[in-house]
């Protein structure tokens, strides 16, 4: 297994060395800590962070600040307040929307406990602003297969793209895959995204269809309706067919999006549809590709192998 | 495999028992028994269960008025309610903890986390959790808080082998959010009203009775 990192912030030495060391009787834990909400917030911006403990009281702010950091940059992570203060005793005021879990430092083994709760909140993913798939490790399994260097790079969906806006007449057509935190865009024509976070993505909710989503208008879908990055990004209308592979997992999307409210015909859709199985089928050709490719190195390292022990060196 | 007896029953409703672990989404019109439903699903069938309410459309001592009605037992050392309604008020005698708003989304799970412990500790090995509704949160919360917010109780409910058991009233919210939230439940408990018959349906949970179940409330 992958090591978890855990960033531990607490302003006091002694606490912060105890629960330092309970974390690092996990061998699978890598720790590492910051003193203040800005130290913390400086950790946040430099490495990947799997899960956050934080104490409450600061000199510059309070455990939510750091919480509100990290929803800002990193917002599938998960936040554990692990503190002496009494819920009475924690101002939301500001914070009301960064939702945390909270381990008391009086809870009987409270250390022990809270080993178990980063481990819990990890593998459960329990702090995502968004619904899962419901086999969703399998999903992420299914996309490695296809997650290859040159995937981005590939030409041919540059102009599936720009087929499909020119087509449609919308401002933005794309095809993008769903990985665990992200949606990244493998081509995208008429804006220049490359990543978003998951729960800002539409298409996070795409994947959960069996035929597709269509937004007539964000503003009056409540999934949507207070989602701030799409006003910013000008989608305001959505269609997205889920890009699912032979064997039933979905990995990504193929979207159009519009500045405007807009419907989509049933012909469009059915056209939709059919850029998408496009997309799906170069992605597969793809792997197999990619798949041939490793056999082939394989064979060859084999022989080489081969050639080297059974060679007499003349 | 062995037969073991469902750790969660619900006594007099044409449902079976539950294994720990387990979140139930009940659905049904706000004027249709829903409340009733909720409240008898949270019924505690011995002294070493707890209840654990987040009252978001009525206020914490009501929550607690018409559970003792339809039979609830308050020990407060293993029952107890955050209150999420506006004009909620602490009632440290009832175990009632007030976060002030259904906005405020980290202070209801702060004081969930901080209740559900208490009453764990206080020898209450298995703990229902019931919320009434959802409605309020999605309402006046931002999506993303409020999937985060159900991923955060529904992950405490199945880690600590709990049952949690939440009402939303569908009229409220539409149907694309319904379908999302429904996504971090283990199944459904459906009600509707037919011709003055109430019915229940199982949906997503093993072991249930098929199609519609009659259900009648006691007027009390």
């Amino acid at each position: 297994m992958r090591k978890l990192t855990v960033l531990c912030v607490d302003a006091d030495d002694d606490e912060r060395a105890a629960t330092r060391e309970s974390l690092l009787t996990d061998d699978d834990v890598a720790v590492t800590t910051a003193d203040s909400v800005a130290t913390a917030a400086d950790a946040l911006d430099g490495a990947a962070v799997d899960c956050v403990v934080t104490a409450y009281d600061f000199p510059d702010g309070t455990g939510l600040d750091v919480a509100e950091r990290v929803r800002e940059t990193t917002p599938d992570t998960p936040c554990i307040l692990f503190t002496d203060a009494s819920p009475d005793r924690i101002d939301t005021a500001g914070r009301e929307d960064v939702v945390v879990e909270y381990l008391p430092r009086d809870t009987p083994d409270a250390r022990a406990a809270l080993v178990r709760m980063v481990g819990n909140l990890v593998e459960q993913r329990t702090q995502v602003g968004y619904p899962l798939p419901t086999r969703e490790d399998e999903r992420l399994a299914a996309l490695e297969q296809y997650d290859r260097p040159g995937m981005e790079a590939a030409d041919a969906f540059d102009r599936l793209t720009a087929l499909a806006r020119g087509h449609f007449g919308v401002d933005v057509a794309f095809v993008g895959v769903i990985d665990a935190h992200e949606e990244r865009f493998l081509a995208c024509t008429g804006a220049a995204w490359e990543t978003l976070s998951r729960e800002d993505s539409m298409c996070t909710h795409t994947i959960l269809e069996d035929d597709l989503m269509i937004v007539e208008d964000t503003h009056e879908d409540g999934r949507f309706a207070d989602n701030d990055r799409l006003d910013e990004l000008d989608i305001r209308a959505y269609a997205g067919v889920p890009l699912e592979t032979p064997r039933g997992a979905t990995i990504g999307a193929f979207c159009l999006t519009h500045d405007e409210p807009r419907s989509f015909t049933d012909d469009e859709l059915a056209d939709l549809r059919r850029f998408a199985d496009e997309a799906m089928d170069q992605l597969e050709l793809r792997r197999q590709l990619n798949e041939c490719e490793d056999e082939r190195e394989a064979t060859q390292r084999e022989a080489t192998e081969g050639d080297d022990s059974g060679g007499d060196g003349s | 495999m062995s037969v073991q007896e469902p750790t969660y029953t619900f006594d007099g409703l044409p449902l079976a028992g539950v294994e720990p672990g387990t979140n139930i989404l009940v659905t049904g019109p706000a004027l249709g028994g829903i409340r009733e439903l909720t409240m008898r699903m949270l019924l505690r069938r011995h002294s070493r269960e707890g209840t654990l309410f987040i009252a978001a459309d009525v206020d914490g001592r009501e929550t607690l008025s018409d559970y003792e009605a339809l039979g609830g037992d308050l020990d407060f050392a293993r029952v107890g309610v955050v209150d999420c309604t506006e004009n909620g008020t602490d009632d440290d005698g009832h175990n009632v903890h007030a976060v002030g708003s259904p906005a405020d989304l980290t202070g209801a799970g702060i004081e969930f986390s901080s209740l559900y412990e208490r009453i764990h500790q206080n020898g209450a090995g298995q703990v229902r959790t019931g919320v009434y509704t959802l409605s309020p949160f999605v309402v006046y919360a931002p999506a993303k808080s409020v999937f985060r917010f159900v991923h955060t109780l529904t992950g405490r409910i199945r880690t600590a082998d709990g049952l949690g058991v939440c009402a939303i009233d569908p009229a409220a919210v539409d149907d694309q959010t319904l379908s999302s939230i429904a996504q971090a439940f283990d199944g459904k408990v459906e009600l509707r009203e037919v011709d003055g018959q109430r019915a229940v349906r199982v949906r997503g949970l093993s072991d249930q009775p098929d199609d519609w179940q009659p259900i009648d409330f006691d007027t009390a």
